[in-house]
């Protein structure tokens, strides 16, 4: 309880000190009078733009953690995330088509539905190589990974030179690859916390199946699960998860790789407390990197995405060694 | 806000209102409606082409920001900047009180700057500017943005007279093949105006034509393709070492160009920021490609 608790004032800590972040820093007092009604230039700015981006980036993370999560789960593999397992770049190959290639279907459907398909196909993708290669252990299953992901991010470039004009397609399909939350309105900030709640849910049903799983595949059948259906549908919401925070927030590297880490190290292995930690981890984790990409060379903003690859590639670096060394 | 700005600003703000001080609505580049109620009186301009168009129709003292890449004209250098190479920041536009802020979709500005602005009521205009004309179009729709329509027509006529100036010394020449190098990748690609730019259009308006064919779409061109193309005229964006450097390479002495002594280097800013400066260009252009009209 005790730890839960801590954790949320991590969070609080956390939101609250990304709302006062920026070009011009604001006080906490600043922020309640914009939530009070604060009608200036400067409490119009605090409420419809900063506040709905911390919020949303506390939102992306959380998806991520999570997503990083279901799938270190799956594949009973610490290394295992989305952006090396495809899913990341497929989604993102997805998003710039639904961006750069006119269809009959508007883009608000197009995008997330696009996006999630990237994701699910190139996550099974990566593992069907693994698997036609022979090579179902970690280390086939990043390499696979990272083959597939030079594929998509090939693709996904070719497509922003040959499809894209000089006025805003490139523009918005960069700000993607490089990873940035967009800064919803509040009614679609709504929807975010209803598609979070609804992975979590999704997610918190898988909790049993995982934890059997990382006994074994042959433990975890003669406990009942069916093994095959159980990864397939873990897939599935793995990439629904990662492609919802894509599509929101873009290319955000390594923060499924380190928020269920972090999170194990909280509140130990078992997948029903570890689920939820891992987003509230990486609810802070990516808070806390918006917060710098907008404060700390201002007037520019550094893309999120570079903000967090470059804090979580030592990480994962760290993880690696640790590993190799066991 | 000291005493005497204040009055500064009251005293422009009447001198510039239009006398019927009617609120003004246009279409931007974009497709979106622009409305301002009033003439703007603080204006930021986001890069050096946009601040040059505001600072051509004499309202450099409205504008109360810039970006770090806007150099030009030198008493606008000490003015907030409001972003750089990494982008623009909503915070810092916003912190200067804008009433109008003008910007042009490239380095992420349309992308950053637009949803924030409108969702706070703060007016952007999105300038797109391909050719010649639409510089111009420019010009005149800032005026009428800025309350000051007559002015804006009054400088759009006078570079217009200009460029029928140059249209007259160049009309029924020969146009000699013309290639103009605005930059130099690090993959050894070199970049070249092209069809549908303005930098192109200033070629083709100062009276050469395309050295190499078929570069609608392609900015980037391998050396290879120059030397193949062997222009009458090469054109060099940039500095007068940087052009000697580049054609004491090899190959590049047995340019027609190079043996002809026809090969310049021009000022960046004159023909890569589409704004006022960018006619100078254009005359100065004419005088490399038709010297003797130039005597005209």
């Amino acid at each position: 309880m005790k730890i839960w608790l801590l954790i949320g004032c991590w969070l609080l800590a956390a939101v609250v000190l990304a709302a006062c972040a920026g070009h011009d820093w604001a006080t906490p007092a600043d922020i309640w009078r914009a939530i009070a009604g604060d009608t200036s230039m400067r409490g119009r700015l605090l409420l419809e733009w900063r506040l709905p981006r911390v919020l949303a980036a506390a939102l992306v993370g959380a998806l991520l953690g999570l997503g990083g999560a279901v799938f270190q789960g799956v594949f009973r593999n610490p290394l295992a995330e989305p952006y090396l397992l495809g899913s990341a770049g497929g989604a993102a190959l997805g998003a710039t088509l639904a961006l750069l290639v006119p269809m009959a279907l508007p883009q608000t459907v197009l995008l997330p539905a696009l996006a999630f398909a990237g994701a699910w196909g190139a996550t099974m993708m990566v593992i069907g190589i693994s698997r036609v290669a022979g090579a179902v252990d970690a280390a086939g299953l990043l390499l696979a990974g990272v083959a597939v992901a030079a594929i998509l991010g090939a693709l996904r470039s070719f497509l922003m030179l040959a499809l894209s004009d000089e006025t805003v397609s490139l523009q918005i399909v960069l700000s993607w690859v490089l990873g940035g939350v967009q800064t919803p309105t509040w009614s679609v900030l709504a929807l975010l916390v209803a598609i979070a709640l609804a992975c979590m849910g999704f997610a918190l049903a898988l909790a049993h199946g995982l934890d059997t799983l990382g006994l074994g595949e042959t433990m975890a059948q003669s406990f009942g699960l069916e093994t095959r259906r159980f990864v397939a549908v873990a897939v599935l919401v793995g990439s629904l998860v990662v492609a919802a925070a894509v599509a929101f927030g873009g290319l955000v590297a390594f923060v499924g790789l380190a928020a269920p880490h972090i999170a194990r190290w909280l509140v130990g292995p078992l997948h029903r407390p570890l689920l939820p930690a891992s987003a509230l981890v990486g609810a802070i984790v990516v808070t806390l990197a918006d917060a710098l990409a907008r404060s700390a060379l201002p007037p520019a903003e550094i893309p999120l995405g570079l903000v967090t690859a470059v804090a979580g590639g030592p990480f994962f670096i760290f993880l690696l060694a640790r590993r190799l060394r066991k | 806000m000291s005493r005497a700005l204040a009055l500064t600003l009251v005293v422009s703000a009447l001198s510039a209102a239009p006398a019927a001080g009617q609120a003004v609505t246009v279409r931007d580049a974009l497709g979106r409606q622009v409305t301002l109620a009033a003439p703007p009186q603080r204006i930021v301009p986001i890069f050096a082409s946009n601040t040059e168009i505001v600072v051509s129709l004499g309202l450099a003292d409205r504008i109360v920001g810039i970006e770090a890449y806007t150099r030009f004209p030198p008493e606008i250098r000490n003015r907030p900047l409001v972003g750089g190479r990494l982008g623009f920041s909503v915070d810092a536009v916003v912190g200067l009180r804008p009433d109008l802020v003008v910007v042009t979709p490239a380095r992420q500005a349309a992308n950053t700057l637009v949803d924030p602005m409108d969702r706070l009521g703060v007016p952007v205009m999105v300038f797109l500017h391909r050719t010649v004309e639409e510089i111009l179009a420019n010009m005149r729709l800032m005026g009428r943005l800025a309350g000051v329509a007559a002015r804006g027509e009054e400088v759009a006529a006078r570079l217009e007279a200009r460029m029928a100036r140059v249209r007259e010394r160049t009309q029924g020449l020969q146009r000699p093949r013309t290639i103009m190098i605005t930059g130099r990748l690090g993959n050894g690609l070199m970049l070249v105006a092209r069809e549908g730019t303005y930098t192109g259009d200033a070629i083709v308006r100062a009276g050469g034509r395309f050295g190499l064919a078929g570069t609608a779409h392609i900015a980037q061109v391998s050396p290879e393709a120059i030397l193949d193309a062997n222009p009458d005229v090469l054109l060099f964006a940039g500095s007068e070492r940087d052009l000697e450097e580049l054609i004491a390479r090899p190959g590049w002495s047995d340019l027609t160009a190079v043996r002809n002594g026809r090969v310049h280097a021009v000022p960046r800013p004159e023909l890569l920021i589409p704004g006022p400066r960018t006619f100078d260009g254009i005359e100065r252009l004419a005088t490399l490609l038709h010297p003797t009209a130039a005597k005209r």
